[in-house]
């Protein structure tokens, strides 16, 4: 009996921009075996970092080192006939193949679903794309930046006071993690229709779409009022803002519901303005918020930031305080819940990783090794498609593997 | 063909924005996910805009009708004991339990996982809470909009030397939401296989800090915090957005490779520029970074956005315009791969909602149904599905334990 929730099922990744490698990682960190395939030169995450004192080693890169724990990585040149018949192979015996080659990349490594199903026919298939594998844009190049541009999240993001301002990208690598968690999802979903149905399948995630489905209300005020979206979205309700305080944090001041600004309205001593008729309900403090927020600007920098915090959160006020990456590796609550783990990585050392998303009380989601060092476990893996060692030094050779 | 999860049924205790997105994707997959919704505590989304008409009401929101899309709905009190009972029933004909109710809240209404194994011994059940069980601050009130600074996000996203800023929209929660229908499906087939069932106990919290995986990895490796940089990246130049012709336009564009930026020049019509010291390799170009892009905006400013972008995807850059609701709407590409779902909604009739971001071969997934109006399969479930008889029904309407 299993005690990993996808024990068992074996996962080849290709990953290109950080989408094939969350969705796998989802996977392997719920007891999937993951096999990474990487070019010779590596996966180009090992390029991004952020690097240990700007040491730009393949091996070290953060971004690499947080999506490939728990998974055996290979290195094959996908350009050399040889080289594609070895992944051929890895797929013949493969439950998923993720992917996020651009369209044109997987047609020209021979990687449509009609052949790979021949190899196959259990093996669910799944490609990430930027745009999709159809329509006049299936073959426009993308980024990070052109997706949250793309998708409409791009635009949300910026100061709506300060049109000389550009829309503003947020943090990191948002479009391959939602194009991850949606590839994952999906695939997870078409396992479980194979063990009723026996069929596997392809799936095609657009990571623009993923963006475009999850902007809260960003479409859906053109597609009901016809009104078009500004700065920092449409925020039709108040307070919700960011004010610094007295230590120099910044306290995220929000109020969902009325009873919630009544509390906050009693913690800050129920102030007068706080009473004005243009403070009277949330959409009234929305119209008005310009006169309002000095008011609140001023209350707020009396404070240290977790002391309004905890004070505000006592009255079931849902305040939040701007975390430092240092706020949350100390955090007493994150310590409690046991979210950091440690990882011992043999080149770029011991590592304080974020941990599980999700508890599952049955199957944990766990950490069992390090991500691999580049083509760290190539015996083992094309042994297991019956490449022999003395194979594989003369594929070395030949700059297959 | 049916969707992958054919046959699986869904009570669904979410309500507001991240527990709505989880069990969307499983009504995207083709679970009957059964919405219960209070009429003394009104779901947030259903009192939040945009309002069909601009009139306000309970069942013209488009914010709710967006992220319930595919859903049936019943109005049933749960902090009534007879309703609470009423919710077992539905639990023991269900497969999944979803809720996300500030930690604890559910045990509270007789309603937590213990309670359910007793009449559905196999369910699985996910609480999505903000903060997670069991710690100081567990009990703590969240919301999507908050877990952005809670989780780190907004300290890293901002201007150059400017203050932290939100990221423009509540991104926590179709980011838990998302997750915790991953972790669900992920324990429907544990229990395909095993006949186990299990509670997971999600925070909100956790699942946005690992969209930021590579910044506390990064803070492991050099005990720095990242500076806030505007829409400049460490690996890439130009990388940013360019102001074009006419009011508030702009354009993205990206080069990851000289070659790329060779191609760049040679779109802007200054091929000169590829010889120019100052950006002849990305860390001449990081090196000169304000005067690169200045250089590019003085072409980009003779162009509008779309034009931009036309001509560099023909020469092999990355670039896209930062779109407005308006121009998704209209965009060819979303509209050539039928993205946006029209279903005929009870109240407001037929408005467009975006669609399902993966397509599936052989299990098509689909938007069945526009999102319920409140109480909308109120019969369908109450009579049809629990069996009760109309008086009953009319008994328990009396007496405000259904609506």
């Amino acid at each position: 009996m299993p005690d990993r929730a996808l024990e068992g099922l074996t996962v080849v990744e290709c990953n290109r921009t950080g989408a094939a490698a969350y969705a796998a990682k989802l996977m392997a960190d719920l007891g999937a075996d993951v096999i990474k395939i990487e070019p010779p030169d590596g996966d180009p995450a090992r390029s991004f970092g952020p690097f240990p004192n700007g040491d730009r080693h393949p091996n070290k890169s953060g971004l690499y080192l947080f999506l490939n724990c728990n998974k055996q990585g290979a290195t094959l040149n996908l350009s050399e006939p040889k080289g594609r018949e070895l992944l051929d192979r890895l797929l013949a015996q493969a439950d998923v193949f993720v992917h996020d080659f651009t369209p044109r990349e997987a047609r020209s490594l021979g990687l449509d679903y009609s052949r790979i199903r021949g190899l196959n026919e259990r093996l669910i298939m799944t490609s990430i794309s930027p745009f999709g594998e159809s329509g006049p844009q299936r073959d426009y190049l993308a980024n990070d930046l052109t997706l949250l541009s793309a998708g409409g999240w791009a635009w949300l993001n910026g100061w709506p006071g300060r049109p000389e301002m550009p829309p503003l990208r947020a943090y990191g690598q948002q479009t391959s993690y939602q194009a991850g968690v949606n590839a994952a999802l999906a695939t997870a979903g078409a396992l479980f229709a194979r063990l009723r149905n026996g069929k596997g399948q392809h799936i095609e995630v657009s990571a623009r779409e993923c963006i475009t489905s999850i902007i809260e209300f960003a479409y859906t005020i053109w597609s009901y009022v016809e009104t078009p979206t500004a700065r920092w979205g449409q925020r039709p309700i108040h307070p919700i803002d960011m004010f610094e305080c007295k230590d120099g944090g910044w306290i995220f001041a929000l109020c969902v519901e009325e009873h919630q600004w009544q509390a906050l309205v009693e913690v800050m001593g129920t102030p007068e303005w706080a009473t004005w008729e243009v403070a009277a309900n949330r959409f009234l403090r929305a119209s008005n918020w310009d006169a309002l927020r000095p008011f609140m600007e001023e209350w707020v920098r009396e404070w240290n930031t977790d002391d309004l915090y905890r004070a505000v959160q006592a009255k079931r006020v849902p305040f939040a305080p701007a975390s430092t990456l240092a706020d949350l590796v100390d955090s007493p609550h994150l310590k409690a819940r046991g979210f950091f783990v440690q990882v011992a990585h043999p080149q770029a050392g011991n590592l304080t990783q974020p941990g599980a998303p999700y508890k599952m009380r049955s199957t944990p989601w766990e950490i069992r090794s390090p991500a691999p060092t580049l083509g760290q476990h190539n015996e083992k893996v094309f042994a297991g498609v019956g490449v022999s060692s003395q194979e594989l030094a003369s594929l070395g050779e030949a700059g297959v593997v | 063909m049916p969707g992958p999860l054919d046959g699986i049924r869904v009570a669904d205790f979410t309500w507001v924005w991240a527990g709505p997105t989880c069990t969307m994707q499983l009504a995207h997959m083709g679970a009957e996910v059964i919405r219960m919704e209070s009429m003394r505590r009104v779901c947030t989304l259903r009192m939040l805009p945009p309002f069909a008409g601009g009139q306000m009401g309970i069942n013209r929101s488009g914010y709710f009708n967006q992220y319930n899309q595919g859903k049936r709905g019943i109005a049933l009190d749960i902090s009534k004991p007879e309703g609470a009972e009423i919710a077992r029933k539905i639990v023991a004909m269900s497969d999944v339990a979803v809720e996300n109710f500030a930690s604890a809240v559910i045990d509270r209404l007789g309603l937590g996982y213990e309670e359910l194994c007793k009449v559905k011994q196999d369910i699985v059940m996910i609480s999505m809470s903000g903060y997670g069980r069991d710690a100081p601050d567990s009990s703590f009130v969240s919301y999507g909009p908050a877990q952005v600074p809670l989780s780190g996000l907004s300290q890293l996203t901002g201007y150059t030397g400017e203050q932290p800023m939100h990221v423009g929209m509540s991104y926590g929660d179709p980011n838990a939401g998302l997750h915790a229908a991953f972790a669900v499906i992920s324990a429907l087939i544990y229990r395909e296989r095993t006949g186990k069932g299990q509670y997971i106990d999600m925070s909100q919290w956790e699942s946005t800090m690992n969209v930021l995986g590579e910044a506390l990895v990064g803070y492991s490796l050099n005990g720095v915090q990242a500076p806030r940089n505007g829409n400049r990246v460490e690996d890439m130049a130009p990388h940013g957005m360019f102001r074009c012709e006419g009011e508030d336009r702009w354009v993205s564009i990206a080069c990851g490779s000289d070659d790329e930026w060779r191609a760049l020049c040679n779109s802007m019509g200054r091929p000169e520029l590829v010889d120019d010291p100052r950006f002849r390799t990305l860390a001449d170009r990081k090196a000169n970074e304000d005067a690169l892009e200045a250089t590019i905006e003085e072409w980009t400013l003779t162009l509008g956005p779309f034009a931009v972008t036309e001509r560099l995807q023909a020469a092999g850059v990355a670039s896209f315009p930062p779109l407005v609701n308006r121009e998704l709407n209209e965009d060819p590409q979303l509209n050539a791969r039928n993205f946006f779902v029209e279903k005929e909604h009870a109240e407001v009739g037929v408005r467009r909602h975006a669609g399902i971001p993966w397509r599936m071969s052989e299990t098509p997934c689909e938007v069945w149904r526009a999102a319920p109006v409140m109480g909308q399969d109120n019969e369908y479930v109450f009579g049809e599905l629990l069996g009760m008889a109309s008086e009953q029904i009319a008994d328990l309407k009396q007496r405000q334990i259904i609506y």
